[in-house]
């Protein structure tokens, strides 16, 4: 399992979002430097998130599930994958209604810990 | 042609929702979303139970359109995700369908993009697409380009005029997004997904119970004469509450409203404790072998007779709150009890079909679930303000005045036809005169998109 390239991938998934979000607000070109500056917070919290959430489901489960690495990793995916959706779309909508000046973040953290889990599934074809 | 009905489907989505409040624009949406499953899923559309839930959630969006309100966009909502679900497996229950709904509304886009990846793989071996260095010839020059201009835009003045010129503002990326969204939610509802464990389980389960393993007689025995003691100490009990609750009902002339609005809360409490229970000893009770044990006929006869005491109950307070009803007219709480009554009443009586019939657990929350549903869409299709308001108005022998003021704007028309009518106070006369104004200027300033049936009113009579 490539957890660097997950997170990797993650991290620019999660700031391109964030950003597409907040620029259709408004967008200034000194905010550039701010743009560059918020992927380190941003793959900090994509860091955090991945091995604390999403990645122990592979861990734990995966060697149970079945022989195939692929294979099991899909196992692991149907049988979590649904119920972890629903409570981080559940605390993120939320978050969203609770905090709205920061609905660009729960949207970047909902789209983004469900591509995810896609890229942690896929890993090792 | 799929591609292309997703496209538009999420254009219209943004003409309907971009900045506009609910109104026809929810109408609409569930045409859409019927139009887009149907090319999607034709096959699944032959089932009569995916066409009546495409009605019901035709009905309940209709319901929006006639007389907005929370119970309206809550059943919509709820119609909405039980169609979903329903198409995602037709087999199962229906609080199953609302899991796969909700699940396939907010990740199914996500779900099928791992799951199909395997037979596309079969089907047509793909050349890889090389989806970093797509990123590196596009992200690097954009990246690099945009710093250099915010370097030179400091380092000349003229160049930084040039660069403020230029204007992206006739791109709405909002509606953009809006549009995305749409699309998002379009793809996600045209090919719906299940959550395996919850369907495959909610599949393999039957609702009728089966003997598991021996029977032991004398440990039956035992919980039999457990249950039969208990369930008839608990009649003795609900029959002394009945009498001296019937007693208190007949004996009292207190026709105060916190008279009356106590007992009805109170015995609702004892109700709502005394059925939950009820139903859970008998579910233990019932929960196995039990149910096969040749001499459980007094255990049973005393469980049916504890049923009916508990309805004979519900009927009491249900006397109650039609008397409240009567004295001083309805609102909301008091319409609840009723529906909470009549749920009851069928949660009861199901039950005692799974100690007939020898059903599980999964049986009453099948049956208790889909009644609820139902109660649910009848009575979203109720303009419930506006009956509240005429019956107020016209048979309850005392009212709140008040109350009818601070209920939706569903009753504004009838509220000014009973002022214009009726010889009422000043005061009550200009409350009503504002909260019809404020209605009118409402309607007029709303796009076609929030367009509800009660601007057609105000059409016809100018």
């Amino acid at each position: 399992m490539n957890i660097p390239s997950v997170i990797i991938k993650s991290t620019i998934l999660a700031t391109c979002i964030f950003w597409l979000f907040t620029i259709s607000k408004g967008f200034q070109i000194d905010m550039l430097l701010l743009v560059f500056l918020s992927i380190i917070p941003i793959s900090l919290c994509c860091t955090f998130t991945i091995l604390l959430t999403i990645a122990p489901f592979f861990w734990f489960q995966g060697k149970e599930a079945s022989d195939r690495s692929y294979n099991r990793n899909k196992v692991v995916f149907n049988k979590y994958y649904p119920f972890y959706t629903i409570a981080i779309f559940s605390l993120c909508l939320y978050g969203a209604i609770k905090f709205s000046f920061a609905n660009s973040f729960f949207i970047s953290v909902f789209f983004t810990t469900m591509q995810s889990w896609v890229w942690f599934a896929k890993s090792n074809q | 042609m799929k591609n292309i009905s997703l496209l538009i489907g999420a254009f219209l989505f943004s003409i309907l929702f971009y900045k506009q409040d609910i109104g026809l624009n929810l109408s609409l949406f569930s045409l859409l979303t019927i139009i887009i499953l149907i090319i999607h899923n034709k096959n699944l559309f032959k089932k009569k139970s995916t066409i009546i839930f495409s009605i019901v959630f035709v009905i309940t969006a209709i319901s929006i359109f006639f007389y907005r309100s929370n119970l309206t966009i809550i059943t919509y909502v709820v119609t909405f995700l039980t169609l979903i679900g329903n198409v995602s497996e037709q087999g199962s229950s229906i609080y199953v369908n609302w899991l796969n709904g909700f699940y396939t509304l907010i990740a199914a886009f996500f779900h099928r993009n791992l799951n199909t990846i395997e037979k596309d793989e079969k089907a047509i071996p793909k050349k890889k697409t090389d989806y970093l260095h797509l990123i590196k010839i596009i992200g690097i020059p954009l990246i690099t380009v945009i710093i250099f201009i915010g370097l030179y835009k400091n380092g000349n003045p003229m160049f930084s005029e040039l660069i403020s010129k230029i204007d992206f503002s006739f791109i709405n990326i909002q509606w953009l997004l809006v549009s995305v969204l749409g699309y998002y939610l379009l793809s996600n509802i045209s090919k719906p997904v299940r959550v395996a464990p919850a369907t495959t389980y909610d599949l393999n389960t039957g609702n009728s119970l089966n003997i598991k393993g021996n029977i032991a007689e004398e440990k039956l025995k035992k919980e039999n004469q457990l249950g039969f003691i208990l369930i008839s100490l608990l009649n003795i009990l609900i029959i002394f509450f009945i009498i001296t609750d019937i007693t208190y009902l007949i004996s009292t002339n207190d026709l105060r409203a916190s008279a009356f609005s106590n007992q009805v809360h109170n015995g609702i409490n004892t109700l709502i404790a005394s059925i939950i229970i009820a139903i859970i000893i008998i579910l233990y009770f019932f929960r196995g072998n039990l149910n096969f044990y040749k001499d459980n006929k007094n255990l049973k006869t005393v469980t049916y007779a504890w049923i009916i005491l508990n309805l004979m109950l519900i009927i009491n307070i249900a006397i109650k709150d039609c008397q409240y009803i009567y004295y001083f007219g309805f609102t909301y709480k008091r319409i609840g009890v009723l529906i909470y009554l009549l749920l009851t009443m069928i949660g009861l009586f199901t039950t005692s079909i799974k100690v007939k019939q020898i059903k599980n657990f999964w049986y009453l929350f099948r049956v208790n679930t889909l009644t609820a549903f139902t109660i649910l869409i009848v009575s979203s299709t109720i303009n419930w303000d506006n009956y509240i308001t005429y019956y107020n108005l016209n048979y309850a022998q005392s009212m709140d005045f008040n109350y009818l003021l601070k209920l939706s704007d569903n009753n504004t028309f009838l509220l000014k036809n009973y002022a214009d009518r009726n010889d009422l106070t000043e005061e009550k006369k200009s409350l009503i005169e504002k909260k019809h104004k404020a209605y009118l200027i409402e309607l007029k300033s709303e796009k076609w998109q929030e367009m509800k049936y009660d601007y057609f009113k105000i059409k016809k009579d100018q």
